[in-house]
């Protein structure tokens, strides 16, 4: 038989172990200790009742076998029938390899060389894509077109006004805490009429686009992951593909504009109605009337101030898309690399969304 | 006539990372002739297609369609060349946010001047030759895998590509509903004339449509001739694929891996 030794019979040792008449998961359970000690001498099995042996105890000889070869020892099977051994040898291959190439035994200069290669790989074909959503947003136009008819107003519905409500709402909220927590300590020095520039500061500025940016990334950034995940695993980005349609332009195109519209008018709002609820704290809560509350945010309020947040709504919303896309296109595999993509994807735009916002308050 | 092939293919190889899937694949595939590609599972067919209708970028190789070589999938040539080409994919590959119809108007509305009344008309035309001539409104996901199929092959057939490519078209579907598949491309090949490429491994429909086959084995190709020519083979994987029989190859190397210390009894 090949790959087969014949041990000599006179060495047979006294703890030797009989297996039953079937090698169960069972007795697997009932004998885990067995592999969890350290190989210090050759593991000797009579295995002259055994008829049968199940897929637990195939596991467990060629797992025994592994450790006590790698230790410099070895797994006898005494008495085996021939049927058995081909059992164990036929079905125990897959697991044999798997516990084998399971390990990673490497050093961890290597391993951190490894991750450093991948990480290089990710970040050239991230910027692969955002080279192409460009190429394909400015000179790409003049070579091909693959539009939908009116595909852009069905995405500047889905991606804009379905997302009005939320940001309204949102904003709002923002506005009243700022203005509500800025209202207290005004008041404490007389300086209630400020809070107009002071809210409308921030939320032309900061937190329009910001929150804006935050609930669009939830929303548009994961339906762009998942959209193009689930198209790339079911083969419709291929079948774009065969079909001369440019699948970045297909499908990306469409909301990039789309987005790049409609993310600073949303942004505005935002910023509106997030002063109309600084106007709210300071009738009610600082006795500053309608009037002299915008007659000072006006007169605080520059027109650098707007270009500094629609700059901003703009960046976030090209991030969003990128971001998104980026994801979408490297997701493989089935629903739950879609659905770790599309994690991945919002956990990215924001942390990436907040970082660009530190790196526009420096310039 | 023009004798001319089709498709020809060059000394294809094609590697994922450092490991080589196909190995100097030469064919080609004459005009109107169902050819089919074949073999068992993992043994590069499908990576054959994908790479014929450029995909897969081949490390090294060419493929030549209709005389021009496959290159760059956004230059004009290779987009010339796509225009005459339909893909049937394994799962119809429909997209699943547009109905039937629109998933069929899709190529004529990208690559054609024709007004939308004359893409409707053609588009439930080619869903009448597939037997589909009420699923215009509905979604991929509201049809069975066999209307799917059909559908995807409507929409491959849209444009009257003079070649189309089928991924394992029986692939999940019963006898029956696959035998309609088959009869549907006999007619596409003797009606219309259209070269057909198909990889699959179902026996019934490799004798029931082939003109001829290529016999794919771990990457390189061991036979390309007529499906009986290769029925008569008496010995190797592709006798043991007709017998429906695991390679003894594989047997073999499955004996060689695994040794186990044992003491007779």
């Amino acid at each position: 038989m090949s790959g087969l030794k014949q041990e000599a019979k006179s060495t047979i040792p006294a703890d030797t172990i009989v297996f039953p008449d079937m090698v169960s998961r069972q007795w697997v359970e009932n004998n885990l200790e067995l592999l969890r000690e350290r190989p210090r001498r050759n593991l000797y099995f009579d295995c002259a009742k055994t008829a049968s042996i199940d897929s637990a105890g195939v596991s467990f000889i060629h797992m025994l076998q592994s450790s006590h070869r790698k230790a410099g020892y070895d797994v006898i099977l005494r008495n085996i029938s021939g049927e058995l051994l081909s059992t164990i040898k036929k079905w125990g291959k897959a697991a044999h390899f798997e516990s084998e190439g399971g390990q990673d035994n490497r050093s961890v200069f290597l391993k951190a060389g490894d991750k450093a290669v991948e990480t290089k790989n990710y970040l050239i074909d991230a910027l692969s894509m955002l080279v192409e959503i460009l190429y394909w947003s400015g000179p790409g136009l003049l070579k091909k077109r693959d539009y939908r008819k009116g595909v852009l107003g069905e995405q500047m519905f889905h991606l804009g006004y379905q997302a009005v409500g939320i940001v309204l709402l949102l904003s709002f909220l923002i506005g009243l805490v700022i203005a509500w927590q800025s209202a207290i300590q005004l008041r404490t020095f007389g300086a209630g009429v400020l809070l107009a520039p002071m809210v409308g500061w921030g939320m032309i500025r900061e937190f329009g686009p910001l929150m804006t940016a935050i609930i669009l990334a939830a929303r548009t950034g994961s339906a762009t992951t998942a959209e193009i995940a689930t198209m790339s695993v079911g083969e419709e980005i291929d079948a774009l593909q065969t079909m001369g349609i440019n699948p970045v332009q297909f499908v990306v195109m469409p909301k990039f504009w789309a987005i790049t519209i409609t993310m600073p008018a949303l942004s505005m709002l935002a910023s509106a109605i997030g002063i109309l609820a600084g106007l709210f704290v300071a009738v009610t809560y600082l006795d500053v009337s309608a009037n002299v509350f915008f007659s000072e945010l006006f007169s605080f309020t520059r027109f650098k101030d707007f270009v500094v947040g629609f700059c901003k709504a703009v960046v976030f919303a090209w991030l969003i898309i990128w971001i998104g896309s980026y994801y979408g296109f490297t997701v493989k595999g089935g629903a739950e690399q879609v659905g770790r993509g599309t994690t991945a994807c919002v956990v990215t735009t924001i942390s990436v969304i907040i970082l660009a916002d530190a790196v526009f308050s420096f310039i | 006539m023009n004798t001319q092939p089709i498709v020809t293919i060059s000394d294809l190889t094609v590697k994922y990372g450092d490991k080589t899937v196909l190995y100097d694949v030469s064919t080609n595939v004459p005009r109107s002739e169902i050819r089919v590609i074949l073999g068992s599972s993992g043994c590069g067919k499908t990576t054959l297609l994908k790479s014929i209708i450029g995909l897969i970028k081949p490390y090294s190789g060419t493929v030549t369609l209709f005389g021009t070589v496959m290159g760059d999938p956004d230059s004009p040539e290779t987009g010339e060349l796509l225009k005459k080409i339909g893909v049937l994919f394994q799962n119809g590959a429909l997209l699943g946010s547009l109905t039937v119809a629109e998933n069929l108007a899709l190529p004529l509305q990208m690559h054609t001047g024709l007004s939308q009344d004359i893409i409707d008309e053609i588009v439930q035309l080619k869903l009448t030759q597939v037997d589909l001539p009420h699923a215009g409104e509905l979604f991929p996901g509201e049809l069975s895998g066999g209307m799917r199929k059909r559908a995807a092959l409507a929409r491959a057939l849209v444009l009257d590509p003079p070649l189309i490519f089928c991924d394992e078209p029986s692939a999940g579907l019963d006898p029956v509903t696959s035998a309609g598949l088959d009869e549907l491309l006999l007619k596409l090949r003797d009606i219309l004339g259209i070269t057909i490429v198909v990889v699959t491994h179902e026996l019934l429909s490799i004798e029931k449509i082939s003109d001829s086959i290529i016999f794919l084995h771990k990457g390189h190709v061991l036979f390309d001739g007529l499906f009986e020519d290769a029925r008569k083979l008496e010995s190797g994987p592709i006798r043991d694929f007709f017998d429906r029989k695991e390679s003894r190859e594989a047997d073999s190397e499955s004996n060689n891996t695994a040794s186990f210390t044992v003491e007779s009894k």
